[in-house]
């Protein structure tokens, strides 16, 4: 169990994240693949900090600053989902164009 | 000792690209977000694998104790009868399939051969008192942006999720 392993295996998470923000119709679809984006780099940080520099913490200090504005980004984007189903009733991409002009 | 952490990282890193992918391609976005908690909760594991105790216990806490549940609940809140019959991913995803297959090889690639040989050289030690006395050392400048961060966010939910009117046109 190298660094390498864990490099393949969020390198494997992030494409899966991508895929799903890139297919999603569905914006809370989007949102949760973006969540999968994080921790993939998450697992990168605190895989580097274990393995290249096992003395210190900054990479997992990086990680908790990740984690917070995960959350905060989080909670501002589903509270815009949940008004802009107030409004239009759909969560689906393709119905949000009310500044297509 | 490390065939048994070698067993456990292949067993976590599997539930968790097992999960991720039911994440993405699951028509049911509710079950697409029960299958995102347990890819969080494994990654949380996997944490724990490297010695990353403190951000185990922080992952499973804000995360899957804080996130999740609020996506299930605006999940909830915004789930129409039809949902489970439509279609869930758009006309494109013969491209972005390869466009994510092509983000992943290239990553792979570029970290192929570097990176083999790096072994780990240290043992579990707790690190909740090296976090602490880094995020009230040298990292407290962004320690504080992210408190005020926070701060605004709570703000921002509160105006946006009110029930006045928003603005937007019906």
């Amino acid at each position: 169990m190298s660094l390498y392993h864990f490099l393949v295996l969020s390198a494997i998470l992030f494409s899966i994240g991508v895929y799903g923000v890139l297919t999603r119709r569905n914006v809370l679809g989007i949102l949760m693949s973006i969540e999968l984006m994080f921790n993939a780099a998450n697992l990168n940080l605190v895989a580097f900090n274990h393995y290249l520099h096992p003395g210190n913490a900054w990479g997992q200090g990086f990680v908790l600053f990740v984690i917070a504005l995960a959350a905060a980004e989080a909670v501002v984007g589903l509270s815009l989902v949940l008004a802009i189903y107030r409004n239009i009733q759909s969560v689906y991409t393709e119905n949000m164009n009310i500044l297509h002009g | 000792m490390n065939s048994v952490s070698s067993i456990v990282f292949y067993v976590f890193a599997a539930l968790a690209v097992g999960s991720a992918l039911v994440v993405v391609t699951s028509r049911n976005v509710f079950h697409g977000a029960l299958a995102l908690t347990v890819s969080l909760s494994v990654i949380g594991g996997l944490f724990a694998l490297i010695g990353a105790d403190f951000l185990a216990a922080s992952q499973i806490l804000v995360y899957v104790g804080g996130i999740m549940i609020i996506m299930l609940f605006v999940i909830m809140l915004s789930q129409q009868p039809l949902d489970a019959l439509q279609r869930q991913t758009n006309s494109q995803w013969l491209w972005g399939a390869i466009f994510a297959a092509a983000v992943a090889s290239a990553l792979i690639a570029r970290f192929g051969e570097a990176y083999k040989t790096v072994i780990s050289s240290s043992g579990m030690v707790p690190t909740s008192a090296v976090i602490g006395r880094l995020l009230l050392g040298d990292m407290v400048a962004p320690f504080e942006a992210v408190s005020l961060v926070l701060l605004s966010a709570l703000v921002g939910a509160v105006i946006f999720g009110s029930s006045a009117k928003t603005g937007l046109p019906k």
